[in-house]
């Protein structure tokens, strides 16, 4: 017997769910998909020159302005609210779908913060556990003990997501909630720590993936503030503009991808096969510990490796000869829409069936029998993982979502592309093998969601 | 002639093995008076020698039943996880209102084991050592149960499975496992026997996955057809891995009366298209187990093909014409509807055809202990020797799923086992096995292992 929810990877995993999907027609919908990807490259060649700005348009709608303090206020509140989940983490219930630290971390905050981050708006701003600390922690020593040099960048926050991603996907159970509490403690003190001696700004900056992380879906979102003024515009906007940049961003983004498409990769008949596991009769998380790192490690490397070698390809075709730094540096931040979407397609399902267990928590989070949200006698359901109907709806979202994303890349890359190379002829030249390379990366996206599932 | 449970009486003199000292669960006697008496003895005794335990003695009549429910919150088992977890809620919420266990609530300490078998065994461990369990209670995977059982055994904590499979029955396991709240997969396969042969034809091909879960199929069912007089005439093992079946189906042999089909997994509704489509409108008959398509609505558009196939249910999903009292308030208990889906979203199915073990285990932790006296992690090898002396359940709000024969030699329980048709997109009771068509020689006898 075998009926799937993973998780916290949980993604599509959903194996009834899943056998519905096998009887839609995802081959002609994945056809379609890829097509529109295409499309979108061949229009920009064809289309006259436009700037980016042109392509992602976007306008002032005003001033909207919080004050800073209230923002800190926010923040130490939800410091407040972390320091809790991990006593409720220690101490509370050992039910995972029952214990607020795992649901307010693994589903409210990791599944869901990322998606409001990278389409709507700068949600970080106020959920940064971190933030309220940092004047504080910056008067207290006014100069850091240690140094971490501009030229260090993001790495240390390469790391640390690395680190996380493994722990995520290969450890036994990164849901247990004694567990998640020792190790979102140990990360406490480690940030608190790094903003102390390396100083706060500079740790959130480079080190604190999450803030890293947050950042760079931030540039996605739909609405940003410019100054004073609140600026609205197509997912993307604001990677029109360039980005200000930090060694190891490049990597930074290309770990979120990789890392997104093994979560995915990770689930499929094809990889348990590959490593010799049963996918009707896996074994365990625990039976699987060493294979995942090493996938985890080998994807990264390999989607590394492959971009590199197709912006440099598509930079000797035009005879370009930029040094492979500036290439990551330019281009990467254009796949940035590709790991949201990853990110978003892929926690879609289980935020439907595991947001359902968040709010039935919200309804008496003391557990003193209030029924704050009128759902005392509410049953989680997952009875539209049971119909082929509502299926189809799901499986045909995540796609849109996959699409929609690549599209956006495609978009980035061509205004990259032009601004290098300085017209559309050169641009697309150069820019061809990164073409090719975002379409093959929809055909994977949407084979990812169509693909039996086990594990 | 077969028995059903609903229209004849169980006759609760029939022991598959019988013994001298068994209670019936249902009904105290004088023998549970004695036991309890000597149990609150023994305590007394044990508490005054043992000054951490003498304390805990002297407060623990008030405190919780703590039972350790070792549920598959993630991972593969997740969606029978959440069926068990929302069957035992209502179970221990009954108990509770009926007054407790030996006048104490119950309480449960929910673990997730991942369904992962080393998982398994690590949260086994918990909840002997750190949680302070009585038993620890309600796996269904069948690896996790194998992994988590040495563990419960060397920790001495009754360990009360519900997860169908022979490990129990086949003596691999130890004196501290019991499954005496579901049947085990062996009897379930065999007792489909004289049905299929029978009333569906003699000439059976079967298809299955070509793993363990595949192959115990395979064997106990060509076993049992072939005791019937039927025939098994071809056997086809399908790779886990595979997602389409079209080239599977030419090899079904012509004479085939029935096939037997137990496909699992995300192939599984293929399956059924594409076998309705390799057959058209002249098909024989088809009988599978409802373990490849628990939690899937039938009513979906897709599944049309299942029409008129058979389905062995280990508890029927919809409410049937017969239905007895019992199965009407566990079903309200549960929040489960007349069709077997939640009371919160008609589409949301249960997984009706196993759950019921939770509730039916439950109640037998709580008839064992009250005939036991049990009063503390003392007791726990009175426990289950009470529930080792157990024989006949009868159908009741205990057993909402039909009476029950125990076998406390072997650790495992006997019952009906039902049989529905696919009738305008329900599943209609067919026809109920008796006990008898499940019982098989024991393998094992637990009871001369000492605790």
């Amino acid at each position: 017997m075998g009926i799937t929810t993973a998780w916290p990877n949980a993604a599509a995993a959903h194996a009834t769910g899943q056998s519905f999907v096998a009887l839609l027609p995802t081959g002609p919908y994945m056809a379609v998909g890829v097509a529109t990807v295409a499309l979108s490259i061949m229009l920009l060649w064809f289309l006259p020159q436009r700037s980016a700005s042109a392509l992602l348009p976007h306008r002032n709608i005003g001033r909207v302005a919080a004050a800073p303090a209230l923002r800190n206020l926010s923040s130490l509140l939800m410091f407040l609210a972390l320091c809790g989940g991990i006593a409720a983490g220690l101490n509370g219930t050992r039910d995972p779908l029952e214990n607020g630290l795992v649901l307010g971390f693994w589903v409210a905050f990791w599944m869901a913060a990322p998606m409001v981050q990278g389409y709507l708006f700068d949600l970080w701003g106020w959920l940064s556990p971190w933030r309220w600390a940092a004047q504080p922690l910056g008067t207290l020593a006014a100069r850091p003990v240690l140094p971490l040099p501009r030229h260090v960048g993001v790495w240390p926050a390469v790391a640390l997501l690395l680190g996380f991603s493994a722990f995520t996907l290969a450890d036994p159970a990164p849901d247990d909630p004694a567990r998640l509490a020792a190790v979102i403690s140990a990360y406490m003190i480690v940030t608190f720590a790094g903003m102390t001696l390396f100083g706060p700004r500079r740790w959130l900056r480079q080190a604190e993936f999450f803030s890293v992380l947050m950042a760079q879906f931030g540039r996605l979102s739909v609405l940003a503030r410019r100054g004073a003024r609140v600026r609205a515009g197509w997912p993307g906007w604001q990677l029109g503009n360039g980005v200000a940049f930090l060694p190891g961003i490049p990597v930074f983004t290309l770990v979120l991808l990789g890392t997104g498409s093994f979560d995915g990769f990770n689930e499929t008949f094809v990889w348990l096969d590959l490593i010799g596991v049963n996918p009707l009769a896996f074994p365990g998380r625990s039976a699987v510990v060493v294979p995942v790192i090493l996938g985890l490690a080998g994807a990264n490397l390999l989607l590394v490796g492959l971009f590199l070698v197709m912006i440099v390809t598509g930079d000797r075709l035009v005879g370009g000869g930029l040094p492979a730094n500036r290439l990551l540096a330019l281009f990467a931040p254009t796949i940035l829409p590709i790991a949201l979407a990853y990110h978003m397609a892929h926690y879609l399902p289980s935020l439907l069936v595991d947001g359902q267990y968040v709010l039935v928590a919200l309804n008496d989070p003391l557990g003193t029998g209030a029924n704050l949200l009128g759902l005392a006698d509410y049953y989680v359901t997952t009875g539209f993982f049971n119909h082929r109907e509502t299926m189809r709806v799901i499986w045909l979202s995540q796609a849109a979502v996959i699409v929609f994303g690549h599209v956006i890349a495609v978009i980035l890359a061509h205004a990259a592309a032009v601004q290098l190379y300085g017209n559309v002829s050169r641009a697309f030249r150069a820019g061809l093998p990164l073409a090719v390379f975002m379409v093959l990366y929809t055909w994977l996206g949407l084979w990812l969601l169509a693909a039996p599932k086990g594990g | 002639m077969k028995k059903t449970i609903h229209d004849t009486p169980v006759d609760n003199t029939q022991t598959m093995n019988k013994g001298d000292d068994r209670i019936d669960a249902s009904r105290p006697s004088r023998r549970k008076a004695i036991k309890t008496l000597a149990a609150t003895t023994a305590l007394a005794a044990t508490a005054s020698s043992m000054p951490l335990f003498g304390r805990y003695g002297q407060v623990q009549s008030s405190e919780p039943i703590k039972i350790g429910f070792q549920v598959h919150r993630t991972g593969i088992g997740a969606a029978y996880g959440r069926w068990y977890d929302r069957t035992t809620k209502a179970a221990v919420k009954k108990i509770n209102d009926e007054g407790g266990i030996n006048g104490r609530p119950v309480e449960i300490v929910a673990e997730d084991d991942g369904t992962d078998p080393k998982r398994g065994a690590e949260v086994v461990e918990k909840m002997a050592t750190q949680h302070g369990c009585d038993i620890a209670f309600g796996t269904l995977f069948s690896h996790v149960v194998i992994g988590s059982a040495p563990r419960a055994g060397e920790l001495k904590i009754p360990y009360f499975v519900v997860s169908e499979g022979h490990h129990v029955a086949s003596g691999m396991l130890n004196r501290y496992t019991l499954q005496p709240g579901i049947t085990d997969v062996k009897s379930q396969v065999q007792a489909m026997a004289p049905f299929v042969n029978s009333t569906l034809g003699k000439k059976v091909t079967m298809i299955y996955p070509d793993f363990a879960f595949g192959h115990d199929h395979r064997d106990y069912f060509s076993a049992a057809v072939e005791a019937q007089g039927g025939e098994v005439v071809a056997k086809i093992a399908i790779p886990p891995t595979e997602s389409s079946f079209t080239k599977y189906f030419p090899k079904i042999p012509r004479n085939t009366d029935v096939i037997y089909h137990v496909m699992v997994g995300p192939a599984v509704l293929t399956f059924v298209k594409e076998m309705g489509e390799f057959f058209g409108n002249s098909r024989p008959e088809i009988f599978g187990f409802i373990d490849s398509l628990e939690a899937v609505d039938l009513a979906s558009p897709g599944l049309e093909f299942l029409e008129g196939t058979y389905f062995w249910e280990g508890n029927p999903r919809y409410a049937q014409a017969n239905q007895s009292e019992y199965d009407k308030a566990y079903r309200a208990a549960v929040g489960v509807d007349a069709n077997g889906a939640s009371l919160s979203d008609s589409k949301d199915v249960a997984t009706y055809a196993h759950m019921f073990g939770c509730w039916e285990t439950l109640h037998i932790v709580k008839a064992g202990m009250e005939a036991s006296g049990y009063a503390g992690a003392g007791d726990r090898s009175k426990l289950i020797e009470a529930v080792e002396s157990m024989t006949s359940m009868p159908h009741s709000f205990a057993h909402p799923q039909g009476a029950k024969e125990f076998n406390g030699k072997t650790h495992q329980t006997f019952g009906h086992q039902y049989i529905t048709k696919v009738t305008n997109g329900k599943l209609v009771l067919a026809h109920t096995t008796s006990i008898e068509d499940t019982y098989y020689p024991d393998e094992v006898d637990y009871t001369t292992q000492s605790f």
